[in-house]
């Protein structure tokens, strides 16, 4: 018999991680939008520009991925900037 | 009439005039005013485990109720399309957002205090986000759903043209949006 622990399994490696959806409106500024996801998110100003973009020609955008915990907290921040923000699980 | 905001030698600098400044702290008042009313249904019976208002939390079996105007509602938006998933994140998160709102709305009243307005980063972002809730609840009011709506309100800019009081509310949202996307610059050469 090998002398190492078995792996432990535990519920989390099972949850299908959450996804952060941001959703386009007519009434928030876009520079306002790429400043929230470059501030808020850390993203760089190509990355932040981009995703902007997406939300405006698309209609939404998939912003992060992540655990249940983060993205609820990633939705209330996104409510705090006013942003139209909801979270989904991956199907 | 009102100066662009700008990153300078002294921070963040933006001149609103009186008329201006009376009009936005208005507008802030009326959303605290809204935000304040839906803070009402979150008061707990009297006769509930002490423990419950002590910590802030609500009874899972106390679901709030919706959010049924529409302009409140893009202030305090459902956080999923499954509505149990909605209203459980609203029973746990809503009184929050709504206690950081109606601060940062208060903090934006207050800076209408001077002609000349100087901001520190952090403030100025608060600032920003103050005015966004005023344009949200102004769009809902102007029926801005998309972006031909949002085209023909942003054609109403000359005061002296403006007859009605849909377009009066139309020349105060454009006011606002311009002093926002001004405040974006402005913060933008500041933080990068």
């Amino acid at each position: 018999m090998p002398d190492v622990l078995p792996e432990i399994e535990t519920a989390a490696t099972y949850e299908k991680p959450w996804r952060l959806i941001v959703w386009n409106d007519p009434v928030n500024l876009m520079s306002y939008v790429a400043y929230v996801f470059r501030s808020y998110f850390g993203f760089t100003a190509e990355k932040a520009e981009q995703l902007m973009l997406q939300v405006h020609h698309d209609g939404f955008c998939t912003v992060r991925s992540g655990s249940r915990e983060a993205i609820e907290s990633d939705v209330q921040a996104m409510h705090g900037f006013g942003l139209n923000a909801t979270m989904t699980q991956e199907a | 009439m009102a100066k662009a905001f700008k990153y300078g030698a002294h921070g963040i600098t933006g001149t609103l005039h009186s008329a201006e400044r009376k009009l936005l702290r208005e507008l802030f008042g009326d959303v605290i005013t809204m935000l304040e009313e839906r803070a009402l249904v979150h008061q707990l019976p009297d006769d509930i485990d002490p423990l419950y208002a002590l910590t802030g939390m609500r009874p899972e079996s106390m679901d709030l109720p919706p959010v049924t105007d529409p302009a409140l509602s893009k202030l305090l938006p459902d956080a999923s399309a499954d509505p149990v998933m909605a209203a459980e994140h609203r029973r746990l998160t809503e009184a929050d957002l709504i206690a950081q709102k109606i601060g940062r709305l208060r903090e934006a009243q207050f800076l209408m205090e001077t002609d000349k307005i100087v901001l520190e980063n952090q403030n100025a972002q608060r600032f920003a986000q103050a005015l966004n809730d005023v344009r949200l609840v102004l769009a809902e009011r102007l029926e801005i759903r998309d972006e031909q709506d949002a085209e023909r309100v942003s054609e109403v800019l000359d005061a002296a043209e403006v007859e009605t009081p849909e377009e009066y509310l139309a020349l105060v949202y454009n006011l606002v949006s311009w002093v926002q996307d001004t405040l974006m610059s402005a913060l933008m050469d500041a933080e990068y």
